[in-house]
């Protein structure tokens, strides 16, 4: 998988870079509209990252001269404007997703992850960790054939962590993951120490799960 | 009271003080004018009757009277006479007076203007009286006095009316500027910069004025819009950049206990900061009035979902939440906006709940107005706590967690809404917050 991040500012582009690169994605950076043209006619790319608050010009106009060409790659929208305006606007030019800053690295993995999901038609309708089944269409698990019964939570939270596996998801990031962008300082992350508690018991009842660690302080990881 | 009634009102009045005033006049002045006009012709009557006086004449006079040395003649209704009699020598010769006196004339007592002449003619004193009735003048003045009432009451009826058509007609830019330009103009976006029809100079000048004081506010809300779009941009960045940075960083399996710890400390500052720009971002952008109020708001389905999201707080506070929407009320407005009024003071309710303890959601009608309370059974507050409650950055309590700004922004988007807010709250028993909405719009 090839991405492209369209981001002017360079220390922010070599962070997202770290991450995706660490992810197995192959990254490039680009600094502005001109570059990223430049560079998205000459290679091929699957996914590109937009910011829309470029140097010269806005983000929108590199979607729309894309949109023009037959180049298939997909478009996740990055901006510190979270407006809904916008968010329609860049989706009604053919963006897939939109994120606004700042964002957590492991939500822009999520978001990748279903772009490239949807991208190869829905193929990948499974995960599967330790004998654990995450059946994506219908929000179900399974250990082997056994179902097991999840809230809506839980899965979302356990999907999470499987999809960013072998990394220390933060309370925060899965906080945000679930209740989404809320605009108060909460202490919900105590709320996602009594899922994770509920999804682990659960869990636990088929199979032991040294794999699902506690991160002392900080937060969750699958280990893979 | 509006200008054009003060000004009718003033009109009449003076008017009415105008006509009282002739009113009293009239007597006097038409007595002036009319006594000036009997002197005058009484006058002229003398003088010809002393152009055609000889002896013969005289003789005439006074020897068909000869009883009482007095002639008089008058006219068959006592209106006039003339009457010539010989007096004894006194200083008055050639000296004329005018009198009003009554005489008897034929046993009928009137009141006359009375010319009195002396004069000497071949060693005589004659006295010559002219005289003319004055009862016949007291019923003019009576005539001219009604007449004159009657035609000034139908002027100031009549000036009274055009005066207020008129004074409507030239307040009627007037009110055309308020309401076009002022009164139903909320944001720039309905500024209307077109002139107002008048021939009034002053309220072209009013016109020509608001249009620039629109222009510049206009020209604010432009800047104040692109300083929030900087500010967004600018502060947001950074912090993704810390951000992401530090959650890399947190990937680092060298990393020792204490390190991990400051990391996330970090992180949960990052995210308060984001948080807090976000709001002051968000209250920034209601009173810019970058929001547009255009959607079918259901309240309903607004805080089942909120309650849904919320069901883990309420729960592990072992809250009962009791909600009964008995109207189906439809409101037109912001669903993003209504979503974060309801979440803030939903959280709001649970946070500061004691455990057990309830929430209660109704609604109602208060003096025709729909209202929609969200009342819980929590700590409450004292009336200083009311009064500041709406204020950024202030919280009930220290030991609360937020950062104070969660009832600033409902309160921004409730004026947004035009929704009025009513707290009652008693400590230790619980909060009510009363939404009121406003009347224009339709109830189903």
């Amino acid at each position: 998988m090839k991405i492209l991040i369209v981001e002017d500012n360079p220390e922010l582009a070599i962070e997202v870079k770290e991450y995706l690169s660490g992810s197995g994605y192959i990254c490039k950076i680009s600094k502005n509209c001109e570059e990223a043209l430049e560079e998205i006619n000459s290679n091929d790319y699957d996914i590109m990252l937009l910011d829309l608050g470029l140097p010269d010009g806005s983000g929108f106009d590199v979607l729309k001269s894309i949109r023009k060409t037959d180049s298939k790659v997909a478009v996740i929208i990055i901006t510190a404007q979270g407006e809904l305006e916008d968010r329609i606007h860049g989706l009604q030019l053919g963006a897939d997703d939109y994120l606004t800053k700042p964002f957590a690295l492991t939500e822009l993995g999520a978001r990748l992850f279903a772009i490239i999901r949807r991208m190869h038609g829905y193929t990948v309708n499974q995960l599967d960790v330790h004998g654990f089944s995450l059946k994506l269409q219908d929000y179900k698990v399974s250990y082997g054939e056994i179902p097991i019964n999840l809230t809506k939570k839980e899965f979302d939270i356990f999907q999470y962590l499987v999809l960013n596996k072998n990394r220390v998801i933060t309370r925060l990031q899965l906080t945000e993951h679930i209740w989404g962008d809320i605009l108060e300082v909460n202490s919900d992350s105590n709320f996602i120490d009594v899922h994770v508690r509920n999804l682990r018991k659960k869990l636990d009842k088929h199979s032991p799960i040294e794999w699902f660690e506690t991160v002392r302080n900080v937060g969750y990881r699958i280990n893979v | 009271m509006k200008i054009k009634h003060q000004l009718a009102i003033f009109n009449a009045l003076s008017r009415l003080l105008l006509v009282l005033g002739l009113w009293l006049m009239l007597p006097i002045l038409v007595e002036k004018v009319v006594y000036n006009h009997i002197n005058k012709s009484l006058l002229e009557k003398k003088q010809k009757f002393i152009e055609h006086l000889d002896k013969e004449e005289i003789n005439d006079f006074i020897v068909r009277n000869d009883t009482s040395e007095t002639y008089s003649s008058f006219s068959t209704l006592h209106s006039e006479f003339l009457s010539l009699s010989r007096v004894p020598s006194n200083g008055k010769i050639n000296q004329t007076l005018f009198v009003t006196e009554p005489r008897i004339i034929e046993d009928e007592r009137n009141d006359y203007k009375i010319l009195q002449y002396y004069f000497k003619y071949e060693n005589t004193n004659y006295l010559l009286e002219i005289g003319n009735s004055l009862s016949e003048i007291n019923d003019l003045t009576f005539v001219i006095r009604l007449f004159f009432i009657i035609v000034l009451i139908i002027i100031v009826v009549i000036t009274f009316l055009a005066d207020t058509f008129y004074i409507e007609y030239l307040l009627k830019p007037f009110y055309k500027i308020i309401d076009t330009k002022i009164r139903h103009v909320n944001e720039p976006e309905s500024f209307d910069h077109t002139p107002i029809k008048t021939h009034s100079k002053d309220f072209q000048e009013l016109d020509t004025v608001l249009n620039q004081m629109m222009d510049r506010i206009s020209e604010l809300f432009k800047k104040e819009k692109q300083f929030i779009a900087n500010v967004s941009h600018e502060l947001l960045t950074p912090i993704a950049l810390l951000k992401n940075k530090f959650e890399n960083l947190l990937q680092n399996e060298s990393l020792d206990d204490n390190a991990v710890d400051k990391l996330v400390g970090s992180l949960s500052t990052l995210d308060l900061l984001k948080k807090i720009i976000g709001n002051l971002l968000l209250i920034s952008k209601i009173e810019n009035n970058q929001y547009e109020a255009n959607e079918m708001i259901d309240f309903d389905v607004i805080i089942t979902d909120l309650v849904t999201d919320l069901q883990d707080r309420i729960d592990d506070k072992k809250l009962s939440f009791k909600k009964k929407l008995e109207h189906h009320c439809s409101f037109r407005g912001n669903k993003t906006l209504m979503h974060i009024l309801f979440y803030n003071l939903i959280v709001n309710a649970i946070k500061y709940n004691k455990p057990l303890g309830t929430i209660e959601i109704k609604d109602g009608f208060l003096h025709g107005n729909y209202f929609l309370s969200i009342s819980d059974s929590g700590i409450g507050m004292n009336e200083k706590q009311q009064q500041n409650v709406f204020k950024r950055f202030t919280r009930v309590s220290s030991d609360q967690e937020g950062q104070g700004l969660g009832l600033a922004i409902v309160e921004s988007i409730a004026q947004f809404h035009r929704i009025g807010i009513e707290i009652t709250s008693e400590i230790n028993v619980g909060t009510t917050f009363l939404l009121l909405f406003p009347n224009e719009e339709k109830i189903n």
